[in-house]
């Protein structure tokens, strides 16, 4: 599993796509803050966190769409088949090499509480940290269930293109949930439900840097569920 | 050892394998024979497990391939048809990956591989800027590694120049000895250089199971006259 995690890893190290990719999730996560930063009146880094589900939904399809789609398209998912390493490990290798992708992504937004801590610092005030921790916590959790998703539309097809609209698209829906275009558009019952599905619903608790045991089963349930689907889909070619 | 017994295989209502038997041994070098579409491919991607048979049974040393699958993959080196490999890696990197996955901690072992198919000078390329011959022998040496005692091999010499073609029949004869090899061709000449026993398959279904006919030319008669 190690092998597999590493070669999937340097791929995205040895690639214009990875960096790329990285780039552009860094400059937009950092932008749409600090565009706006005066503007929120509070040393919190709350609204950050609510824009990052948005960016997720698009960062996250574009570096996973193709990790099953290239392999079934250049036939390599045959080679990867026939070697001793089980279903499971081949999602896990792919899934963890994913993650630390999203997790350097994240960690290309740091400097915006480091310096935000430093500037409340001059001014004698200071962030809530457990909301910055937590905060963070929530968003791996969120990636974790993001990836999964757009891992299970990567194995569906072998074109990468459809495996990215397919997380795009399913992804925006569960964010969209939500929000109070969703309130006003469903009926009162479906939209406690569709409420209670979204992530970003589930993220909630996390961006006030509150630990709820429910949200974390919530997406560790989520992972669980996409990643089972994804080996389920890859033990069919039996 | 490898056994198939009354194996089918159904995609829909098309049979790609209609009930075939036959079992191999250590030291067998078959020559897996037919037109395209025979079902050559199906055949070995059923033994690799890579596919479920609709009826009969199958087992590689003893194990069903399906049921205990790692065990059985741990024991068959693969080079699928076409040879899929991952062109953005190195010759050495990807060779290193696939030990790894075997479980292979020495790395004089792959040394030892890269040796035999004569490929030392290629180990920093890029795989995508080789050429079709030295991909071949890079798929190769991929199934050589952990000295499996099953080599499975779909048109190892597909697409490649006769020199070429050449060296892959002598690089499968050397490494034959001590184990079982099947390898799929539609090249009857092949079949004459290699193999020491013959599988002909023709719309699914064995039509000869027996030793290569020893008169050169005697394999495209016998082709002939059996496949319609």
């Amino acid at each position: 599993m190690k092998a597999l995690f590493k070669k999937e890893l340097q791929f995205y190290l040895n690639n214009p796509l990875g960096y790329i990719s990285l780039a552009l999730f860094g400059v937009f996560a950092n932008f749409m803050f600090v565009k706006d930063i005066f503007v929120y009146g509070s040393a919190s880094l709350r609204p950050f966190f609510e824009i990052l589900p948005w960016l997720f939904m698009i960062f996250i399809p574009a570096i996973s769409m193709r990790l099953f789609a290239e392999e079934k398209r250049t036939n390599t998912i045959e080679t990867l088949l026939s070697l001793p390493i089980s279903e499971m490990q081949i999602v896990f290798s792919k899934f963890l090499a994913t993650l630390v992708l999203a997790g350097i992504g994240l960690l290309l937004t740091l400097g915006l509480p480091i310096s935000m801590y430093a500037l409340t610092k001059q001014a004698g005030a200071r962030i809530y940290l457990p909301e910055v921790f937590v905060g963070y916590g929530g968003q791996l959790l969120l990636a974790c269930g993001f990836t999964a998703v757009s891992l299970f539309f990567s194995v569906k097809t072998k074109n990468q293109i459809i495996a990215f609209l397919g997380s795009v698209i399913t992804l925006f829906f569960l964010v969209i949930f939500s929000t109070d275009f969703a309130a006003s558009v469903l009926p009162r019952m479906l939209q406690e439900i569709f409420n209670y599905l979204s992530p970003v619903t589930q993220l909630d608790n996390f961006i006030k840097g509150v630990l709820d045991v429910r949200s974390i089963f919530y997406f560790v349930s989520m992972t669980a569920l996409f990643l089972f689907l994804t080996v389920v889909d890859l033990e069919k070619r039996q | 050892m490898i056994q198939l017994t009354n194996v089918t295989k159904q995609f829909g209502q098309t049979y790609a394998v209609d009930s075939i038997s036959f079992q191999t041994k250590t030291g067998e070098i078959i020559g897996f024979l037919g037109p395209n579409g025979a079902g050559k491919t199906t055949t070995m991607r059923l033994i690799l497990g890579l596919l479920k048979p609709t009826s009969g049974t199958i087992t590689v040393q003893k194990l069903d391939p399906i049921r205990n699958r790692l065990d059985v993959l741990a024991q068959i080196g693969y080079l699928p048809e076409n040879n899929p490999l991952y062109g953005e890696m190195k010759v050495s990197e990807y060779l290193g990956c696939i030990a790894e996955i075997k479980g292979l901690a020495e790395a004089s072992h792959v040394q030892e591989v890269v040796k035999q198919v004569t490929i030392e000078d290629k180990l920093n390329s890029k795989i995508e800027e080789l050429s079709r011959g030295y991909r071949q022998r890079v798929g190769l040496a991929a199934a050589l590694l952990g000295d499996p005692a099953v080599l499975i091999l779909d048109e190892p010499t597909s697409g490649l120049d006769p020199i070429e073609q050449d060296k892959i029949k002598k690089l499968i004869k050397t490494v034959a000895k001590k184990k079982i090899v099947i390898f799929s061709t539609h090249i009857l000449s092949e079949v004459e250089d290699i193999a020491n026993r013959l599988i002909i398959i023709d719309q699914g279904s064995i039509v000869y199971d027996g030793a290569k006919p020893a008169r050169k030319g005697s394999v495209a008669k016998l082709f002939k006259k059996l496949v319609s």
